[in-house]
């Protein structure tokens, strides 16, 4: 670069980036401080979007616009849902004829939930088995991202998205050899990244034989039981008065997808309500601080203001001088807590999904782009730091007498 | 030739806790454009306080400042921001460089606050004001680098760059040695001359001042003869 090109660079940014480069031990600390504030709130908005978004996601693809589970089980219900973590609860299946009969319902499928325990034979550790109807599904059968040719047989299984087994592999489970015929997308809903579906006949008569091997827990008897209905409205229908309608049978509970958003939401809200709280009290505490520390950096350079005004620039120039610099400095500070952000995340994804699965939360984390604008929001929030707290010194600033500030300053 | 600037019963009271300080009472002045006079005067005469007036610093409690018959402190902050630019060079009695800019930069500043002006020109024209000043070897240099003296001589390039109709100078050669205060008061005379600047100069020296065409006296904040 020749000197020429140096000198060119002239401007009221240079000036104001200059300015920062006197003090590099106060611009450091600022720019720590700030990006302090700046990384607490992308984490914080990072691990929120994810959930909520793996939440939305999966229930979209959910298919179901309502479940309708036994009384009392409603939050084993949310917690198999968003986690996959295995439940059992069951109702008799005959409520199913009179949910298809009530208007504005279009479709009706039962699900079955059976649980194997550690130590049955060649299953390492619980799974999650779901007997479902191929006749009637319309939430399994729509997500399969791989399986095998032909239709579906008696004996076959579909996994999970996060299930390790793969197409073809062969699970065994209560003495019954089960074909993995296919694999579902990932959702984000746990239900259907971690189970393994079965056909609802294959399902009863498992529990059947559970009751003659010898070393294992048996299941239930569950012939003629259901654990859930899901519920498919008509375009249309009224999700109310076929909630309200359902819901006269008192041995039932009606839920929506948006009962199971809110109920996330304010688990999320009360997990991060700390995080959300510290960053609140971070915003404040470092406007007042960017506030009192650039109303000393420009009464110690009144003279030089002074001498600007006197050069020709006005009182918004001067204001935009001070801006300028403000903006720079929590810029770079929202810049690098995004990146200390993305650097923790990393690091500690695997704890973090992990402890937000054991919460009931969904996570998949956010697209590239989501993240880009989260990162931009915090670094917009660190500089709307920055111009909130030199708003009034930049404006004291700009009306300094030219002479008075010359003469009285430093 | 008309006059270019006039000035009409102008007053300055200082507020100093509570106590009214006349800096100025009542001074009246008119002077041509191409003018080089010098105004002299003890500490605390008003001399500096009237130039800071004129200049457009420093409000008045009271009278006109007529520059090119327009009465500059009826203006708005933009357009007295603008006269201050394009019509002032000011060449102050302290040192007033920024310190993070190199002196050709430092000289160059008034034009970021100009919309316009061709960069190069601008940078052409500076490197040779800092060349009549004998400061072309230090075009790069940052102040802290420069003694007292070349400080001085930085700011008083930089009083020309925007090729101003009025010079205000405070004590313009406090700092420097006898030859190069010489020198700089030729710069002054040829600009003088040759561009039909106006100088006002404030200074202590009657020396100095006697170079000026014309010398006025300041007492007790009004012209004493």
């Amino acid at each position: 670069m020749t000197d020429k090109q140096i000198s060119d660079k002239l401007s009221l940014i240079y000036l104001a980036s200059q300015n920062l480069m006197r003090r590099t031990f106060r611009t450091s600390a600022l720019v720590l401080a700030i990006a302090i504030v700046s990384g607490a709130i992308f984490s914080t908005s990072t691990l929120m979007w994810g959930v909520n978004s793996s939440l939305k996601k999966g229930l979209s693809k959910f298919g179901a616009d309502l479940l309708v589970v036994p009384k009392g089980s409603m939050i084993s219900m949310k917690s198999a849902l968003l986690t996959g973590e295995p439940s059992v609860f069951y109702m008799n299946r005959g409520l199913m004829q009179t949910i298809s009969s009530v208007k504005g319902v279009r479709k009706v499928s039962p699900q079955l939930f059976l649980t194997s325990v550690e130590g049955d034979c060649c299953v390492i550790g619980n799974a999650f088995i779901i007997g479902f109807d191929p006749q009637s599904d319309f939430t399994v059968m729509p997500w399969l991202e791989d399986k095998l040719e032909g239709p579906l047989q008696i004996d076959d299984a579909i996994i999970g998205g996060l299930n390790t087994y793969n197409v073809g592999d062969k699970v065994f489970f209560y003495g019954q050899t089960l074909r993995v015929y296919g694999k579902l997308g990932r959702t984000g809903i746990g239900l259907y990244d971690n189970a393994i579906f079965i056909n609802i006949e294959k399902a009863y008569s498992m529990a059947e034989e559970s009751q003659n091997i010898k070393g294992v827990v048996p299941l239930k008897l569950v012939r003629g039981e259901i654990s859930a209905a899901l519920i498919q409205l008509e375009v249309g229908a009224k999700l109310p008065y076929i909630s309200f309608t359902i819901s006269k049978d008192p041995g039932v509970k009606v839920i929506t997808a948006g009962n199971i958003i809110t109920s996330v939401r304010q688990n999320l809200v009360t997990l991060f309500s700390s995080t959300i709280i510290l960053s609140g009290v971070l915003i404040i505490a470092n406007t007042l601080m960017i506030g009192a520390i650039f109303s000393t950096i420009i009464n110690e350079r009144k003279r030089e203001l002074g001498l600007l005004r006197a050069l020709g620039a006005r009182k918004a120039s001067i204001f935009r001088l001070i801006l300028y610099e403000a903006t720079l400095l929590t810029g770079l500070g929202g810049f690098l807590g995004v990146v200390f952000g993305i650097a923790i995340m990393r690091i500690y994804q695997r704890t973090i999904i992990f402890n937000l699965k054991a919460l009931n939360m969904p996570y998949i984390w956010p697209s590239v782009d989501s993240i880009v604008f989260i990162a931009l929001g915090s670094i917009c929030v660190a500089i709307l730091v920055g111009i909130a707290g030199t708003f009034y010194p930049a404006l004291k600033g700009s009306k300094l007498h030219p002479y008075d500030a010359i003469r009285t300053g430093e | 030739m008309g006059n270019l600037i006039v000035i009409k019963d102008l007053w300055k009271v200082y507020d100093v806790g509570g106590q009214k300080i006349e800096a100025l009472r009542s001074v009246n002045l008119e002077i041509e454009k191409g003018s080089f006079i010098s105004i002299v005067g003890h500490s605390g005469s008003g001399k500096t306080t009237l130039l800071s007036i004129i200049g457009g610093l420093t409000e008045p409690t009271k009278g006109t400042v007529y520059i090119d018959n327009t009465d500059i402190w009826k203006l708005n902050d933009s357009n007295l921001s603008t006269v201050r630019n394009e019509r002032f060079g000011f060449i102050f009695q302290f040192a007033s460089l920024i310190p993070t800019l190199r002196t050709i930069d430092n000289v160059v500043l008034p034009v970021i606050f100009k919309k316009k002006g061709n960069r190069k020109e601008i940078y052409d024209y500076a490197e040779e004001i800092l060349s009549a000043m004998g400061m072309s070897d230090k075009m790069n240099s940052f102040p802290s680098e420069l003694s007292g003296g070349q400080q001085r001589r930085v700011a008083i390039a930089r009083a020309f760059i925007n090729k101003p109709s009025i010079i205000i100078a405070d004590e313009p050669t406090g700092d420097l040695d006898a030859e190069t205060e010489s020198e700089v008061m030729d710069f002054f005379s040829d600009a003088n001359e040759k561009d039909q600047i106006t100088f006002l100069l404030v200074t202590h020296s009657l020396e100095l001042a006697a170079m000026t065409d014309k010398i006025y006296k300041m007492k007790d904040g009004v012209f004493s003869e």
